[in-house]
Formats: structure tokens, sequence, C-alpha cells
């Protein structure tokens, strides 16, 4: 029982504890605040302090050839700096390598003269005299790095920088594409494929204590993901010879430039694109505008007679002509709404059979026998083989131009029958023959096989689309016809391979000369053909830009005959067994 | 206390055995110490020291490991390196141009189709004529195909003197004469 002696010591204790009670509560609710509510604010807050770290840079992916080549890859450069004070400092302390000694030591390695190193250092200390910083060399390789390394210099600095390397040198070089000085992708395919050949950056971070001492355990490092492998369809020793073939050919006949296009039949895919002038990504400083980007790709022009075989199927399915159907033509015509249609060549009235149009490339031949179907019908041909939209979206490639039907005047009406008023690339002249090489069934082209990433796994791009332009019967009385054009044409002797049955067809465009008119006297001259034709296996495009010893398109005969000849001989195509059906009559 | 309480007294003891008298006396001085035993003291000190002495055998053995990571790693950095620069010669040499440059100084030529022969019944395919001495491109011509990578000229031997100091240097194998036996066949 509590006594009045008892009270007044209990009363003090318990109000001690509630005293001490309170602020323990006031500490508790301090803490939570702390610790519970406001916790991620705090720890932001730290690590703008604490935190520290740098990125690890990844590695980008390399290029490689439909037979594994590699076309190009990353490597590791160096640059080299020197610490001017630092020289001058060691040199007062009478080092057992003076710098007359070591300046020569280090011109030995990375080519430079002894005199120039020590001008480097000397004109960075006379701006400032107690310079830390002279460039000495920039893109040292690894071999030079090691030797300087050895050296044990201790002013002599290093920086690791990644560069691209294409080990080719110019084979494939416009497909390529480059890197400018900042890394970024231009052109071809490193900007095609940058998100397969793009690395991911890791990231290594750490807390550092007040004096910058790193606190143990605080590390977290992120690794860098590599960039994938990116394979063509691309052969580049068939690129190689290609290359080198139409640089002789195109200077052979004073051209501009030319172009080799190669297409598997089956599948559709890019096996060549060699062109002239051709770029080395390895050496952009003597490239120019026109050579950074694929011609190819980027330039379109007036087919030309080459599209005569297009309007040929929509009259054979539009109006059921056949290679025996006849028109008749003479060189010079006018037509009933006023056109004028001239060939290429003066002869009297002749009457034409399809074959023998295509044979002797009659523009006034074809405007009779294109006339057969309506224009809306021949919009929807040249439409189906690929004309106005761009095959593959390789980087500044353009769509050609095909104007709709209710802009086609009385002149085009015609001139659209033998492939004028509408433009294309040889890329897409190359796919339209694919279409009638592959019985019909037209085959989107492509240009990339697959892409490994640093993983090991393989993305394959989606399969290209199937689409059956014309019927299988149709594309077999287009060979025909077109093989016909290859044995009794002008060029025959010139483009026959020994042991092939080859199909060809010319095409000479005019060259705009910038101001609405056409330029004299020069053409954009093409060929293009596929062989064997028992079992097609590869179209090949030709072109020559503004050939000037021989102007018409004769002057790619030689050329289609090298590059068709190789092309049987790098897939060793099986020689033609069948022999050709009997020739068909030109005159009916 | 009441009467009954002296009552209630159990009688006692006459005369029972006397406890010696105790006598109460202040403490002058401290009680002698036990002399300490050595065996202990020394048992626990080494038992200490070698609680101590494993401590440091096994953070050292922890970290030996992290040592010799150390080594190699930069080992391999350094391999890595030589790797690259040695790859790095190589970069150019593998180029078709090379290829095709040096074979052309040895007097190849690019010819044209070939012919295909069926090994199953031994027909022949294609043209059947051999190639001429005409080769359809020039490597080291107006066309070659650029490549900055290839710095050192072309491999160019001159045919005639090669075949010559080959013949003479060559060691041609020994010629069996009736040393090793052999089946006969018919």
């Amino acid at each position: 029982m509590t006594t009045r002696a008892t009270r007044g010591p209990r009363r003090r204790t318990v109000v001690a504890l509630a005293v001490i009670l309170t602020v323990l509560a006031t500490f508790v609710v301090r803490l939570v605040d702390i610790q519970v509510v406001s916790a991620d604010e705090h720890v932001a807050d730290s690590l703008t302090h604490l935190g520290a770290g740098s990125t690890i840079p990844g590695q980008r992916g390399s290029i490689v050839d439909a037979g594994g080549t590699v076309l190009a890859s990353s490597v590791m450069v160096y640059d080299a700096q020197l610490s001017p004070q630092v020289i001058m400092l060691l040199e007062d302390k009478d080092p057992d390598l003076p710098w007359a000694e070591a300046s020569e030591k280090i011109a030995a390695v990375t080519g430079q003269t002894g005199d120039e190193v020590r001008t480097i250092v000397a004109d960075a200390l006379a701006l400032d005299s107690e310079s830390q910083y002279a460039p000495l060399k920039k893109s040292l390789t690894t071999e030079q790095y090691i030797q300087l390394r050895d050296l044990k210099l201790k002013y002599l600095h290093f920086e690791a920088r990644e560069t691209r390397v294409y080990p080719n040198g110019a084979v494939a070089g416009n497909i390529l594409g480059f890197l400018d000085n900042t890394g970024t992708a231009q052109a071809g395919i490193e900007e095609m494929e940058e998100s397969c050949l793009a690395p991911v950056d890791g990231e290594e971070s750490y807390r550092t204590g007040k004096d910058g001492i790193v606190i143990p355990g605080s590390e977290r490092l992120v690794e860098a993901v590599n960039g994938g492998t990116v394979q063509l369809t691309i052969n580049s020793d068939l690129n190689w010879y290609l290359q080198q073939m139409i640089a002789e050919e195109a200077q052979a006949q004073g051209a501009k430039g030319g172009t080799v296009t190669v297409v598997e039949v089956k599948t559709g895919k890019i096996r060549a694109a060699a062109e002239w002038p051709a770029m080395d990504p390895n050496d952009l400083d003597s490239s120019t505008p026109e050579t950074r980007y694929s011609q190819i790709f980027h330039k379109d022009f007036e087919p030309g007679s080459t599209f005569k075989a297009i309007t040929a199927a929509a009259a054979i399915e539009g109006a059921g002509l056949t290679p025996w159907s006849t028109a008749s033509a003479s060189s010079r015509e006018t037509f009933p709404n006023g056109a004028v249609i001239n060939d290429s060549f003066t002869h009297p009235e002749f009457n034409y059979t399809l074959a023998g149009a295509l044979i002797d490339s009659s523009n006034v031949a074809l405007s009779k026998f294109g006339t057969t179907v309506s224009p809306e019908v021949r919009y929807d041909y040249l439409q189906r083989f690929g004309v106005g939209e761009k095959t593959l979206g390789f980087p500044s490639e353009v769509a050609g131009l095909l104007h709709p039907v209710s802009e086609w005047d009385n002149q085009s009406l015609y001139t659209t029958t033998f492939g004028q008023y509408f433009s294309v690339t040889s890329p897409q002249l190359a796919g339209a023959y694919q279409a009638i090489a592959n019985g019909g069934e037209k085959i989107d082209l492509s240009l990339i096989e697959s892409c490994t990433g640093a993983d090991g796994t393989v993305v394959t791009p989606d399969a290209p689309a199937h689409e059956q332009v014309v019927t299988e019967q149709t594309a077999a009385q287009l060979t025909r016809m077109l093989e016909n054009v290859a044995v009794q044409g002008g060029n025959a002797d010139r483009i026959q391979v020994p042991g092939y049955r080859v199909t060809s067809k010319t095409g000479t465009a005019q060259v705009s000369d910038g101001n609405g008119g056409y330029k004299e006297g020069v053409y954009y001259t093409s060929m293009v053909g596929f062989a064997p034709v028992d079992d097609p296996q590869y179209v090949v495009v030709v072109t020559l830009d503004e050939p000037t010893k021989v102007v018409s398109s004769a002057a790619t005969a030689s050329a289609f005959q090298k590059a068709m000849t190789q092309v049987m001989k790098t897939y060793r195509v099986m020689p033609s067994t069948v022999p050709m059906d009997e020739l068909l009559p030109k005159f009916g | 206390m009441s009467l009954n309480a002296t009552v209630r007294q159990p009688a006692l003891p006459i005369e029972p055995a006397r406890a010696p008298q105790r006598r109460l006396q202040p403490v002058t001085r401290p009680a002698a110490r036990r002399k300490p035993k050595l065996a202990y003291a020394l048992i626990a000190l080494g038992g200490a020291l070698a609680i101590g002495a494993a401590q440091i055998a096994l953070s050292l053995a922890i970290t030996q490991d992290s040592f010799a990571l150390a080594a190699l790693s930069s080992q391999q950095n350094e391999l890595n390196l030589r790797t690259h620069a040695l790859q790095e010669e190589l970069t150019g040499l593998s180029s078709p141009q090379v290829l095709a440059s040096g074979a052309a100084g040895l007097g190849m030529v690019v010819a044209g189709s070939p012919s295909y022969l069926r090994l199953s019944d031994g027909a022949v395919f294609g043209t059947g004529t051999g190639a001429d001495w005409n080769s359809t491109v020039d490597p080291q011509g107006s066309g070659a195909v650029g490549n900055v990578l290839v710095t050192s000229p072309p491999v160019d031997a001159p045919v005639t003197e090669d075949s010559t100091t080959d013949q003479t240097t060559q060691e041609l194998p020994p010629s069996i004469t009736d040393g090793l036996p052999s089946p006969t066949t018919h």
C-alpha cells in the first residue's frame, strides 16, 4: 500500500519516465520520417555527392559477306600525347634517358622525325610554359602503341579509341557505307543495320567517401553488350571481279560510270552490287559526294527498251497476243492522236511479229502492240513488276517515278510502251526480270542474310514477299522471246557465253540535261539478261552512264558477257544441255 | 506472551555440546593468494595467438586468389594486345586485290567459261575448249579496285627464274628400289 513516504519519489519516477518516453517518441517519429517516408529523396541526394562512375563502351559489330569474309570491323587505335611540363621537370633532374634521345626513339616508332617531336613540345611550351598537353600523333596502331608503351616514359599518355576498318577496301564499299568521325553511320549497310550493329554501353558505378576513396562493396558493374554481326547476301569475291571488270569497261568506253547488279532468281538475293567509281570506306578523304552513295540504289533512269518485255507481258495476258502476232511498223509513224514515234534505225515498213519487235527493238511496233490493252492495264503491269516502289529500303534509295494514267498525254501513251515517261533503278530492273525468270513469281529483293547477336542468337529478316505477277506460260513465252533477242539480235556475237543459253535485252535511255530537255548524243545504256534459259539461276543488269566510244547500248555488250560468264563460273552452274527451241520468226 | 506459550515450550537439553567460542576479529591484511598455474596462462595466451594467426592465414588464403586473378588478367590483356597487333598486320593481306595482283604477277589469268566433267559417267559439259591467255580483267591495270590498307607492293615473282631455282634446290624424295614390300594386285 502506498504510504505518504513512498508517494513522492514514485511521482518523480513517473514524471521522469514520461519525459523520457516523450523524447523517445519524438526520435522514433523522426526516424520513421527519414527512413520510410522521404527515403527516396535522401538516397537520391546522397548519390549526387557520393556516386561516381564511368561508362564501359561496347564494341560495334562487324559486317561479313555471304561466305563469312569480314567486310567491316571495329579496331582500337591509340592517340598519343605528351606532357611538356613533366618532360621539363624530368630534364632538370638529369634522367637516364634524356629528352633528345627519347624523342628520337619516339619518332622512330611513330614515323615522324625527332625534330618534329621536339618541335611539338617546344611549340606547346612557347604557348604556355606550364603546358601539360601536347598531342603527339593520332590513330597509332596497336603495334606502335606496344612499342611506345614499352619505352616506359612517364610523360607519354595514350587514349584508346574505336575506329572502323574495312579489310577488303573498296570491294562493296558503296554498299557498306561509312561512319563519320563521331562514329555515327552515314550511309549503306552501316546505317541500314544500325540496330543490329550498335553496341549497348555498360556502366561501372561506385560510391566514394569524402576523400574520393571508393567505399568497398559499393561497386556495381553492368557489362557492355557488343554489337551483332550482320551477314550480307553479297559474294565479295564476285563483287571484286565485277567491280574490276566494270571499271575497265567503263573507262574503255569513255563512260562516266558503270554498275553491275546480280540477283539470284530463285531467292531474290542480291549476290553482287558492283559499281564504278567506287568508294574505299577506309579512305573517305578521296571520296566525292557522288561516290559516297551507291549509284545502284540512288540513281534512277528511264529504262527504255528493257521494259518492252513488260509491255509484251501485258499484251499477251491482256489481249491474248502470242509471239507470232503481227503488226506493221515503219521507222517513223504518226499516230491517230498526234503522237510521233521513231525507231532507233531506219527501215522500210515491216510486218513485225511480237518476237521480231523485241529482237529489232522497234518502238513503233511496240506502240502498236502495247495499245492493244488499255493504259490502266499497262499501268497495273508496270506496278506489278515493281516500278515506282523501293526494293529494299536501302539508305538514300530512290523509288523511281511512275506517273498515274491521268497524267499520260498523247505522246506518253505510246512512249510508256517502250520504257519512257517512267524511271526505275537497276535493282528494280533486276527484280522485274527476276519475275520473268522465276516462272512469273516475283520475289522481293534482299541484301541481309542474318544478324547474329553478341550472345550468339541469330535473327533472320522476315521472308521476302512472293507474288505471281504473270502466269507461268506467259513467263515461258517471254523467256523464249528474250532468248531469241540474245541469239538473233544485233549484239548476238558479243554476248555469247560459251556453254550456256542466255537471254538479254538492251535499253537505251535519254539523259535529262537538267533544264527539262534531254542531252544530245549520249545515253544511259543498260543490258539485262538471265541464264541459263533451261533453268534460270541468275539475273545480271549492266549499266553504263553515257559511254562515248560506242554511244548505244551495244557498249554494254562485252561487260555483260564477262559478267554473265563470271557469275556462271562462280556458282558452278550446270551448262545448258537442252538445246534451244526453233528460232521465232521476226516477220509474219 | 501468554502463559500457554511458556507451557508449550519443549524442555531444553541440559548441557548441549558447546560450539567453539568464535572470536570475531577485524581483517588486518588480505588473505594469501594462491600461486597461479602456468599451464592455464600459456593455454589462454596460446589460444589467443592461434586465433590471430588463423585469421591472418585465412585472409591471406582468400586474397591470394585475387592476386593470382589480377596477374592472370593483366597477362591476358597483354596477350590480347599482341593478338590485335598481329591481326592488324594481316588486315588487307587477305583482300581479293592482293590475291589477284599476286596471281597476275605470277602470270595467271582470269579465263572464260570452264568445262565440267560429270564423274558418274564421264560426260563433259560446257564448251570443252581450253583457256586462252587473255585475262578478262587486269588486276594491276587502270581499273584496279582500291584498298588503302594494302601498303606493300604485291608479290611479283618473275616466272622463269623461280622455276629453274626450284628445280635445283628441290629435294627429290628417295627412290624405292626393292625396300618396301608391297602386295601384288591383279
